[in-house]
C-alpha cells in the first residue's frame, strides 16, 4: 500500500525530467509532422484552365506562346505541366469587369494556372484524370488541328473520339450532382492552325465535329459489352449515352443542360499568332 | 558532322537547341513516342535515370541516327541527331559531357515550378565541348595519356556500344598477332621515313576520324575502303588499323597559299591536317612500339603546344568547363564509396523509420527483394517469364532514386508503379472502334473522293484456339449492327473446316434473319491455293454489295515456316483492313513467340492489327496471356472470348485486366 501510494506521488509530483520531455515533444510533433506530411501542400492555388487535345494539335507551342508571349519549339510530350501564366494587357478577367478604371488592381496582371497534358494515346489518363479531380479549375480549352480535320479523315475521327470521352466525362461528373462538382463547367474547342492553307473555319469545324460524334454515339451504344462489366454490379455504368437522351444529331448546345458551355473559336499559334479569343476566353473565366 | 543537338524538357518545350543542318521534327518526335511513350526499344526507357548515352540503344530513323540521354530528376532529355553514314565515336562523350554540363549550370532554374523558361547562354559551353572532342578525337592516342580526369573515363564505356569500335590504344595494339599485323602492315607501305612527300605517318589511331572531320575526306572513304580490303584480311581486332592504312591511301592535303595576285601558290609544302602535324612525334615511336613511358611525355608536349596555338576557346571557359566535368566525376566516386560506420548505421536507422513514416530513397537493394514478390506474383498470373521481367525493370528503372510519399511503403509504391505500367502497355495507342472503322470505309462521305467498298477482316492463329468460333462471334456481333457480311472459308486444308463454317453461317443466318442481318458463305472447296481464294471472294464481295468480308484461314503453327510464310501472299493478295490474331488465354510461355511470329509474318510493312483472346472464362485471373502478346508486339487487344456463346465475346477494358492481373479488390 504504501509503495503504491510512493508510485503515485512519485507520478504526480512535477519532476523537472517530465517536464522537460513534455516541452521536447510540444515542440517537436509539430515540425515533425510539417516536415513529414505538409510539405508538398501549396498555401494559394491560382485559378486553373487546362490543356486537351489530341496529339500534334499545339498544345505546348499554345502554352509557350502564353507563357512568354512568343512561342519555342517543341515536340511530343510525355508528361503534364503547369505552367503560371498572366492575363495581357487586353484581355481583362471576369471578376475586374466592374473595376473602376483608375483602381491600382487593375494594373497587375491577373494570373492563372495553365495545365498542359500529353496528347498521345496512351498518356491521356493524365488529362482524364484532371477533369475528374481539379483543383479550382476554371475551363478547359480542347485545341485541335483545324487543317486536319476533313471529313472521312483518320484525324477528325481520333479529334472527336477524345472530345467525346472527355465530354461524357464532364457529363457524368456534372449530372451526378455532387456537392464537389463545379456549378458549370466552360469548354473552349479551340481551332488551331488557322494560318494553313486547308484549314477549315470555325463554323465548319464545329459542324463537321458534330455529325461526327453523332456517328460515334451510335456506334458506341451499338458496340459490344466492356469486358469488365459482366462481373459484378451492372447496370450503373450503362449510361453512357452523350448530350439529349432520344435526341437524334448531337448538337454541342446540348451539353448546356448539363451546364456545360461549349464554345468555337479560331486561331493560331505558330506564324503571325492569332490568339486574341482565346485570350478574351480565358479572361472570362477568371 | 552534327546535325542537331537538343535539349527538350519531357513535357516538350525545347530549352537550348543548335543545328547544324535541317532536320525533320518528326525524326526527335518519332524517338519520344517509339522509345519514351510506346517503349518499343527499352522498358521504362523514359524514366531511366541518368545512364550514359552510350547505354542507351541508338534510334534510327530514316537516314538518321539519334543519339540521347536524359535526367530523370529533372525531367529533361539531351537528344543528338546525325547521319547514320557517319560514325562519330565522340557523340556519346559529347551528349554526357553536355547533359553534366546543363545539369549543373541550370538545374536549379529547372527545378522552379510553373514555368518552362530556362535563360541559358548554352551556345560558347557547347561549342568548346564540340571543338574539343571533335580535336581530342583527332588526337585519339593523345587521349590516351590524356591526365584530364574527365577524359579518361570515355573510351572502355564507348567502345563497347559502337559499331565501328575505336581503333586500338597504341597500348593495346603491341600484343601478340595484332603487332604482328600491325607491323607487317608499316612495312608495306611506305614509311614515313622514306616518303619525300612527307605522308602521314602510321599512327595506329585517328585518321579515320581526321578523314571524317575535314569535308573532303568524307566522300571518298568508302572507295578507299574498298580498295583496301582485299590485300588485307584481318579479324574484327584490326580494324583500326585497316583504317589506317586506308586513310594513308590518300594524298594529304597541301595547304594553299594566295599571293598578291590572287593566284593560289600550291608549292608550299605544309600539310593543311595539323592532326597528323601533331602526331609526327609520337608515329616514330609507334614503329618501335611499346614504350609508354617515353610516349607520355612527348602527347603531353603535343597538347601543351595544341592549347597553345591558340583555339577560338576562351581559356577561362575552357577551365570552368573541366571543372564542372571533373567535379561531377568526383562526386560519382564520392558518392559510391561514402559514408562510414557510424554514417551507415545512422542511415540504416532513419532508412527504417523512413520505410514507416514514408520519404525514404528508394535504392536498387531496397527495390531488388520486393520486385521479386512482384515478378512471382505476375508468373503466376500466367504472364509469360520475358513479359514480368521486361515489367519490374521498367518499374525498377522508374523507382530508383525516387522518395516514397507520406505514409507510403515502398510496397505500395511499387504496387502503384506497377499498375501505372500494366496500363501504359495495355492502352492501345488509337481508339479501337471497330464499328466506326467499318462505317468510314464502307459509307464514305462525298468529300473524300474515295470509293465504297468491304471492310476486310481476316482471322489467324495456331490450331485449335477458336478462330472459327471468334468469326462467328464477331459476324453475329456485326449482323446485331445490320451489316451484309461475307463469310469466306480460307482454310483449304483440314478437312471438315468448310462444313463446320457452313454450319455457323446457317445458325448466324437463323438467328439474325429477323433483325435484318445477311450472311452469306463464300466457299471454294479444299486444295485450292488460300490467297487466291481470299482475293476471289473480296472481289465477288465488292461487286455484290456486301459490307463485311469476314476471311477464316487455316490454323498454322507458329514456328513452321513453310505453313508461315504463305501468309505474306495471303496479306498482300487479299489486303484486309484488319487483321486479327486469336490466341487462347491457356497459353503460357509460349504465347511471346505465336504474337511475334504472327506479327512478322505479313512481311515489311504489314503487321497484325489486333488480338482476340479467346477462353477468357475458362482461366479466371489468370489473364497474364493478354499481357504477354500486347509485350511482344505493341499490338493492342481488341476483344476477349469469355464463353461458348455467339454473345460472348466483349471488348477489351484495360481497368477489368489490370485489377485481375494484380488481385485489386473494387
Amino acid at each position: 500500500m504504501v509503495i503504491a501510494k510512493d508510485w503515485v506521488l512519485a507520478l504526480l509530483n512535477p519532476s523537472p525530467l517530465g517536464l522537460a520531455v513534455a516541452i521536447v515533444l510540444a515542440l517537436t510533433i509539430p515540425l515533425f509532422l510539417h516536415t513529414f506530411i505538409f510539405r508538398a501542400s501549396g498555401l494559394v492555388s491560382l485559378p486553373s484552365i487546362l490543356l486537351l487535345g489530341p496529339s500534334g494539335s499545339g498544345k505546348t507551342s499554345l502554352l509557350t506562346l502564353f507563357e512568354r508571349g512568343a512561342n519555342a519549339s517543341t515536340h511530343t510530350s510525355q508528361s503534364p505541366i503547369a505552367v503560371e501564366c498572366s492575363l495581357p494587357v487586353g484581355a481583362i478577367a471576369r471578376t475586374d469587369k466592374y473595376r473602376s478604371m483608375n483602381d491600382p488592381t487593375n494594373l497587375t496582371h491577373k494570373k492563372f494556372l495553365l495545365l498542359d497534358t500529353p496528347g498521345h494515346g496512351k498518356l491521356r489518363h493524365h488529362a482524364l484524370e484532371t477533369i475528374t479531380n481539379p483543383q479550382n479549375l476554371k475551363g478547359v480549352i480542347f485545341l485541335l488541328d483545324a487543317a486536319n480535320m476533313a471529313a472521312g479523315d483518320e484525324g477528325l475521327r481520333q479529334t472527336a473520339g477524345y472530345l467525346h470521352d472527355v465530354l461524357l466525362l464532364l457529363q457524368k461528373r456534372m449530372s451526378n450532382g455532387t456537392s464537389k462538382a463545379p456549378k458549370e463547367m466552360a469548354i473552349l474547342i479551340a481551332a488551331n492552325k488557322m494560318d494553313l492553307f486547308t484549314a477549315l473555319p470555325a463554323a465548319l469545324v464545329k459542324s463537321s465535329l458534330e455529325t461526327e460524334i453523332t456517328k460515334l454515339r451510335v456506334s458506341r451504344s451499338k458496340g459490344l459489352l466492356d469486358s469488365g462489366v459482366n462481373m459484378g454490379d451492372d447496370g450503373e455504368d450503362n449510361d453512357d449515352w452523350l448530350g439529349e437522351m432520344g435526341s437524334k444529331d448531337f448538337k454541342l448546345s446540348q451539353m448546356e443542360e448539363f451546364n456545360i458551355m461549349v464554345e468555337v473559336a479560331c486561331g493560331n499559334v505558330t506564324g503571325n499568332a492569332n490568339v486574341e479569343k482565346w485570350w478574351k476566353w480565358v479572361g472570362d473565366r477568371l | 558532322m552534327l546535325d542537331t543537338f537538343e535539349i527538350l524538357t519531357t513535357s516538350g518545350v525545347v530549352l537550348w537547341s543548335r543545328s547544324f543542318s535541317t532536320i525533320s521534327p518528326a525524326i526527335i518526335n518519332g524517338l519520344i513516342t517509339n522509345v519514351f511513350i510506346e517503349e518499343r526499344t527499352l522498358p521504362g526507357a523514359g524514366i531511366a535515370d541518368d545512364v550514359s548515352a552510350a547505354n542507351n540503344p541508338p534510334y534510327k530513323h530514316d537516314q538518321h541516327t539519334v543519339k540521347w540521354t536524359t535526367s530523370k530528376e529533372l525531367g529533361v532529355i539531351f537528344v543528338a541527331v546525325y547521319r547514320s553514314l557517319l560514325h562519330l565515336s565522340w557523340i556519346d562523350k559529347l551528349v554526357d559531357n553536355i547533359k553534366t554540363l546543363f545539369v549543373d549550370l541550370y538545374g536549379d532554374q529547372l527545378r522552379k515550378p510553373h514555368t518552362t523558361v530556362v535563360k541559358c547562354h548554352f551556345d560558347e559551353y557547347f561549342d568548346q565541348q564540340l571543338q574539343e572532342l571533335e580535336k581530342s578525337a583527332i588526337n585519339k592516342d593523345i587521349k590516351v595519356a590524356e591526365s584530364t580526369a574527365f577524359l579518361e573515363k570515355a573510351p572502355a564505356s564507348v567502345a563497347g556500344e559502337l559499331r565501328d569500335e575505336p581503333p586500338p590504344l597504341p597500348g593495346l595494339l603491341s600484343r601478340g598477332q595484332s603487332k604482328n599485323n600491325y607491323n607487317d602492315l608499316t612495312s608495306n607501305d611506305s614509311s614515313p621515313a622514306r616518303t619525300p612527300s612527307g605522308s602521314r605517318p602510321s599512327t595506329p589511331a585517328g585518321h579515320l576520324l581526321t578523314g571524317k572531320a575535314n569535308p573532303g575526306g568524307k566522300t571518298s572513304r568508302r572507295a578507299r575502303k574498298a580498295a583496301n580490303t582485299p590485300t588485307y584480311a584481318s579479324s574484327g581486332e584490326e580494324s583500326g588499323a585497316k583504317k589506317n592504312r586506308a586513310a594513308k591511301a590518300a594524298a594529304p592535303k597541301k595547304g594553299r597559299r594566295w599571293d598578291a595576285d590572287g593566284l593560289a601558290d600550291e608549292d608550299s609544302d605544309t600539310p593543311l591536317d595539323y592532326s597528323t602535324h601533331a602526331n609526327d612525334a609520337t608515329s616514330g615511336e609507334e614503329d618501335g612500339t611499346t614504350r609508354p613511358g617515353g610516349m607520355e611525355e612527348v602527347d603531353q608536349e603535343t597538347w601543351g603546344s595544341r592549347t597553345k596555338k591558340g583555339q577560338f576557346v576562351l581559356k577561362d571557359l575552357d577551365d570552368q568547363v573541366h571543372s564542372i566535368l571533373s567535379s561531377a566525376d568526383t562526386k560519382k566516386v564520392g558518392s559510391a564509396t561514402s559514408g562510414g560506420l557510424v554514417g551507415s548505421s545512422i542511415s540504416a536507422i532513419g532508412g527504417l523509420f523512413r520505410n514507416v513514416v514514408g520519404g525514404k530513397e528508394l535504392t536498387k537493394e531496397d527495390l531488388d527483394k520486393d520486385l521479386k514478390v512482384v515478378e512471382d506474383h505476375l508468373l503466376r498470373k500466367n504472364v509469360a517469364r520475358e513479359a514480368a521481367i521486361r515489367l519490374c525493370e521498367g518499374v525498377e528503372r522508374e523507382l530508383i532514386g525516387v522518395k516514397t510519399g507520406s505514409f507510403e511503403s515502398p510496397q505500395a509504391r511499387i504496387q502503384t508503379a506497377m499498375e501505372a505500367s500494366l496500363k501504359k502497355i495495355l492502352t492501345p495507342t488509337s481508339s479501337l472502334d471497330l464499328l466506326r472503322e467499318i462505317d468510314a470505309v464502307t459509307s464514305p462521305s462525298s468529300l473524300s473522293l474515295t470509293k465504297r467498298r468491304p471492310y476486310v477482316i481476316s482471322i489467324v492463329g495456331v490450331n485449335g484456339v477458336g478462330k472459327s468460333t471468334n468469326l462467328s462471334k464477331i459476324c453475329f456481333f456485326l449482323l446485331q449492327n445490320k451489316y451484309k457480311v461475307l463469310v469466306v472459308a480460307c482454310d483449304t486444308f483440314r478437312s471438315g473446316a468448310v462444313e463446320q463454317l457452313a454450319v455457323h453461317v446457317r445458325n448466324l443466318k437463323e438467328l439474325t434473319t429477323r433483325e435484318g442481318g445477311v450472311v452469306e458463305l463464300y466457299q471454294k472447296g479444299y486444295g485450292k491455293d488460300a490467297a487466291n481464294v481470299a482475293k476471289d471472294a473480296v472481289a465477288f464481295g465488292a461487286q455484290e454489295g456486301f459490307d463485311v468480308v469476314l476471311i477464316d484461314t487455316a490454323g498454322r503453327r507458329h514456328n513452321d515456316q513453310r505453313l508461315m510464310s504463305s501468309l505474306e501472299k495471303f496479306a498482300k493478295f487479299a489486303q484486309p483492313d484488319k487483321i486479327l490474331m486469336v490466341g487462347e488465354a491457356l497459353v503460357g510461355t509460349d504465347s511471346v513467340a505465336q504474337a511475334r511470329n504472327f506479327d512478322a509474318a505479313f512481311g515489311a510493312g504489314r503487321r497484325l492489327d489486333g488480338f482476340i483472346i479467346s477462353k477468357c472464362d475458362t482461366v479466371g485471373d489468370m489473364v497474364g496471356t493478354l499481357v504477354s502478346m500486347v509485350h511482344a508486339t505493341n499490338v493492342p487487344v481488341l476483344f476477349v472470348g469469355v464463353g461458348q456463346h455467339y454473345n460472348d465475346l466483349r471488348t477489351f477494358s484495360v481497368k477489368w485486366a489490370v485489377e485481375k492481373l494484380l488481385d485489386i479488390k473494387k
